[in-house]
């Protein structure tokens, strides 16, 4: 049998390919690796993995063509969404380093790497099919992540996920069924025709789509579950979570409104989108405000932090995409950071998780509580870091795109959110010490990967390398 | 040249590095402070009108890292350094190290903030120098609930500046604007440009109604960090007012002018009479830079040529003998523990340099003339009288009748009438002392006499 793809197709998924090999490899090294121990081999592994595949997949930037018949779009846009989705899973495996490799780490790692793979998909798919298989392969992934450690928060997070998420599956491939009625084609290329925007059954599919996607990007009124889960799940899945699902999703919305829409419709199907990012920029700082687990704050802080990305991305114009490409990878960075310092205070409890226990932070341990710092600035988007220039950039975009009130909206969610921010700052670099607290030993990979974060963050606002022509890949 | 970013950089490296080094001894870090504070005037000085350049953005529209003083900037700046060195010459609070290096952060934010020629950096820079001020009052404040009103209130103005200069830069192509003589902007956004712009000016110089986070925040922060933020970081909004609005947008500020001289002139009056019945000294000197600014706004809306150019003396004049008053609130307060009216009095007769450096500089705020602030006032009252503005010059008389009556209270109740009984007595200003806060009289006497460098053109 041969099968009807060309070298060009294998070269297309050979980065994904490079990733689900890694897990695999994993999996089996566990077999003859001693019990008990901690180990690091996976971790060491999955690295390696990560990294071959980044390599890989920056030099497919540049070449841009399809692969899979249409299926799998390469090049720029999938390029840095997919290196955005490497870095997040390079910098969430490390975490379980961090806070003790238990037992079934290597089963773990496995695991976040085909959900990483699934996320890879998605940031290339290009038809309907192919944004199915990656998003699910991500989520299944996600459900046994979640409840991945002996906790009944965790099993609770994880049960909530499936149900939650299965459900916006459903209105996502109910959605998909239409839109191929309506259309008589799987592919986005094959939609963008005007003759669409009269029939109701396009509007349908489409507008049950965008629910699956707003779903999963937690936008406001479908966002109650993020807070929920990222509190359940074990500190790294809450950290590859928090960037991968919002990066995959991102790209398939992004690749839907850039290079699918039949011209005319793109307005009016939208509003509701641009309308819950708006909302979700304030009820996810106003959510922030209550919250003492770090976890839950970030999960709140997400909601607003994607209704940023997407007044980068309301109106559609090509340079709008640039600075939602820059935001993004600036948030992964803050994200990544944040989780890292989180991890690096954790023992197999995560006390890392909890506000209190930050009180002091910058008496014992000064370099992490700085980076920390920093993190938290960006998330606010106060200088010097890549927060601020991210902000002033989705600005210019809205006041060019004409979406002021989004920019107001922004302005005003950004005020509220100073203060869930600050309390965290605060807190570190408070006076008194409560009870003493044992500190926990250094612990290299987490804090190697928090200075990282935390060089790239403030390094991003003065060399603000937003990714060029990224927009011909889209289509 | 590259000494103008040297300038800019040496106080926020030699902060970062006084964090990193190990705890040392007050003296040594009160040294090093004061010889970077003062390295920086040197070099500010040397530096003159030179320029620096990098690029930064060139999408959505230009800006640059750059930086170099206008006619405006160099005294701001230089009343910056000396603000500072003033200040941390004679600190004295607990974790010295720690105030040492905030204080230089704080001064080399706030010198990229008067020496931006470009908008995103002068918004950039204006966010960065809310943080040393809010890690002081967090750390040596006398109320956290103090410290995040100032975070809170200046940050809001922060944003709306950070939305209207994203909103200038995409309609003018640049941001790299300021000082440069470019076109005014115009058209149907520049208003609301404009309102972002005044929004956060007017809370950050602040103006009332918008002023309610500045007296409890130069109450409650250690006397050398509030000379400097009452003496120079107040004038942030003024000074942007004066580039940015005068300079680009010009058109509406005139439109707008009378709204804002309502408002300055509330403050005036406003802040005089509350400074009148206050019994906390250091609220006193907050309320009297309430109403003083108040007269400065009123000065910069009115657009006149002289008046403008009065503005700039009364800016520094202002910066000069509040920085005075409140180092010298400072001193009293270390030594007496108290800075109530109510318990003070009769401390001149046992601390006459005390008193007679309090004098001077109270003379100079309540405008004697032969001190800064009547050169400044002067200058202003003629030239908002010249533009046609009336009655703002009516209101500025009697606030200046009040700002006697206040000040004069001030030195007063603290320096004059009988001893009293259970107010320890202790020694008078030590030369170091003095030493710190002659710079500063010496200036207002200065510019006093001749204010002509600063009237230049």
């Amino acid at each position: 049998v041969t099968l009807p793809f060309t070298n060009a197709d294998w070269w297309a998924i050979l980065p994904v390919s490079v990733v689900a090999v890694t897990a695999l490899v994993v999996l089996i090294s566990d077999l003859f690796s001693d019990r008990g121990e901690p180990r690091y081999l996976p971790i060491i592994l999955a690295l390696a993995g990560t990294i071959a595949a980044g390599i890989l997949l920056a030099r497919q930037f540049g070449h841009n063509y399809d692969a899979f018949f249409g299926g799998f779009m390469v090049g720029g846009f999938a390029t840095v969404f997919g290196e955005i989705i490497l870095i997040a899973t390079a910098g969430s495996v490390i975490l379980y380093g961090a806070i003790g490799p238990t037992p079934r780490i290597a089963g773990m790692t496995a695991i976040m790497l085909w959900s990483a793979c699934g996320a890879m998909l998605m940031a290339g798919a290009a038809n309907l099919m192919m944004i199915f298989l990656g998003l699910e392969l991500l989520s299944l992934g996600l459900y046994a992540l979640c409840g991945a450690v002996d906790r009944k928060t965790a099993r609770e997070s994880a049960l909530k996920y499936l149900i939650l998420s299965s459900t916006a599956t459903g209105f996502l491939i109910f959605g998909f069924a239409l839109l191929f009625g309506a259309t008589g084609s799987i592919r986005l290329a094959d939609f963008v025709n005007p003759a669409l925007a009269s029939n109701p059954l396009f509007w349908i599919g489409a507008g049950m789509f965008l629910v699956g996607i707003v779903f999963k990007l937690s936008l406001v009124p479908f966002h109650t579950w993020t807070p929920d889960v990222f509190e359940g799940a074990p500190l790294p899945v809450t950290a590859f979570m928090s960037v991968t699902t919002k990066a995959g999703t991102l790209a398939v919305f992004a690749r839907f409104i850039y290079a699918a829409l039949p011209s005319g419709i793109g307005g009016a199907l939208l509003i509701p989108v641009w309308i819950a990012a708006g909302i979700s920029m304030i009820a996810g700082n106003v959510g922030m405000l209550a919250q003492n687990d770090l976890k839950r704050l970030l999960g709140y802080s997400g909601v607003a932090q994607i209704g940023y990305i997407l007044v980068a991305l309301a109106g559609a114009t090509p340079l709008g995409l640039r600075y939602a490409l820059y935001y993004l990878t600036a948030y992964a960075f803050m994200n990544l950071g944040a989780f890292a310092v989180a991890a690096a205070i954790s023992g197999e409890r995560e006390e890392g998780a909890s506000i209190a226990n930050y009180r002091g932070l910058a008496r014992r341990r000064p370099w992490l509580a700085a980076a920390m710092t920093i993190f938290l600035l960006a998330l606010a988007g106060l200088p010097p870091t890549a927060g601020f220039l991210g902000k002033i950039l989705i600005l210019s975009s809205s006041v060019s795109s004409g979406y002021l009130w989004l920019a107001a909206l922004l302005i005003a969610g950004t005020a509220i959110s100073l203060y869930a921010y600050a309390k965290v700052i605060r807190a570190m670099y408070e006076r008194e010490e409560g009870e003493v607290r044992d500190v926990r030993p250094f612990v290299p990979l987490a804090w190697a990967s928090a200075a990282i974060c935390a060089v790239l963050i403030v390094a991003m606002t003065f060399y603000p390398l937003t990714p060029s022509n990224v927009l011909p890949l889209v289509r | 040249m590259a000494l103008v970013l040297i300038a800019i950089l040496l106080p926020i490296a030699a902060g970062a590095l006084l964090y990193a080094l190990p705890r040392r001894d007050r003296i040594v870090c009160r040294l090093a402070g004061t010889a970077v504070a003062a390295a920086t005037f040197g070099m500010l000085i040397r530096a003159g009108d030179a320029q620096w350049s990098v690029g930064w953005l060139s999408r959505p529209f230009h800006a640059a890292f750059h930086f170099g003083a206008t006619p405006i900037s160099f005294w701001i700046a230089l009343l910056l350094a000396l603000c500072t060195a003033c200040a941390i010459a004679s600190t004295r609070v607990p974790r010295t190290r720690d105030f040492v290096a905030l204080l230089l952060m704080l001064e080399g934010t706030m010198l990229g903030l008067f020496l931006a020629r470009d908008l995103l950096v002068f918004a950039l820079c204006w966010d960065l120098m809310l943080i040393p001020v809010f890690f002081g009052l967090m750390n040596w404040g006398e109320h956290p609930a103090t410290s995040w009103r100032y975070f809170i209130y200046n940050f809001a103005g922060g944003l709306t500046l950070l939305l209207a200069t994203a909103a200038f830069g995409v309609i003018y192509g640049s941001t790299d604007v300021i000082g440069s003589n470019g076109a005014p902007l115009v058209g149907a956004w520049a208003p609301w440009i404009y309102a972002g712009f005044a929004f956060a000016f007017l809370v950050k110089t602040p103006v009332w109604p918008l002023h309610t986070w500045m007296p409890p925040t130069y109450a409650g922060l250690p006397a050398p960090m509030v000379a400097v933020v009452a003496a120079v970081q107040s004038k942030a909004g003024l000074y942007g007012f004066l580039v940015i609005g005068v300079a680009l947008l010009g058109t509406y500020v005139h439109d707008y002018a009378p709204a804002l001289m309502v408002l300055g002139a509330i403050s005036l009056i406003y802040g005089a009479v509350i400074a009148l019945v206050q019994t906390d000294a250091k609220r006193i000197v907050a309320y009297s830079s309430l109403s003083h600014l108040g007269l400065i706004l009123i000065a910069i809306v009115s657009e006149n040529p002289l008046a403008l150019r009065g503005a700039l003396v009364y800016i520094v004049a202002h910066g000069l003998f509040s920085a005075a008053l409140f180092m010298l609130l400072g001193y009293l307060e270390d030594r007496e523990e108290t800075r109530s009216l109510l318990r003070l009095g009769g401390l001149g007769w046992k601390n006459p340099r005390l008193a007679g450096a309090l004098c001077i500089a109270a003379l100079a705020a309540l405008g004697l003339p032969g001190l800064a602030g009547f050169a400044g006032e002067l200058i202003i009252l003629i030239g908002v009288y010249q533009a046609g503005y009336v009655w703002p010059v009516i209101v500025a008389l009697i606030a200046i009748i009040i700002a006697s009556a206040y000040m004069i209270r001030l030195y007063q109740d603290l320096m004059n009438g009988p001893e009293v009984e259970d107010v320890p007595v202790r020694a008078d200003l030590s030369w170091l002392e003095g030493l710190a806060v002659s710079p500063l009289l010496a200036a207002l006497v200065l510019i006093g006499v001749d204010p002509a460098p600063l009237l230049r053109p």
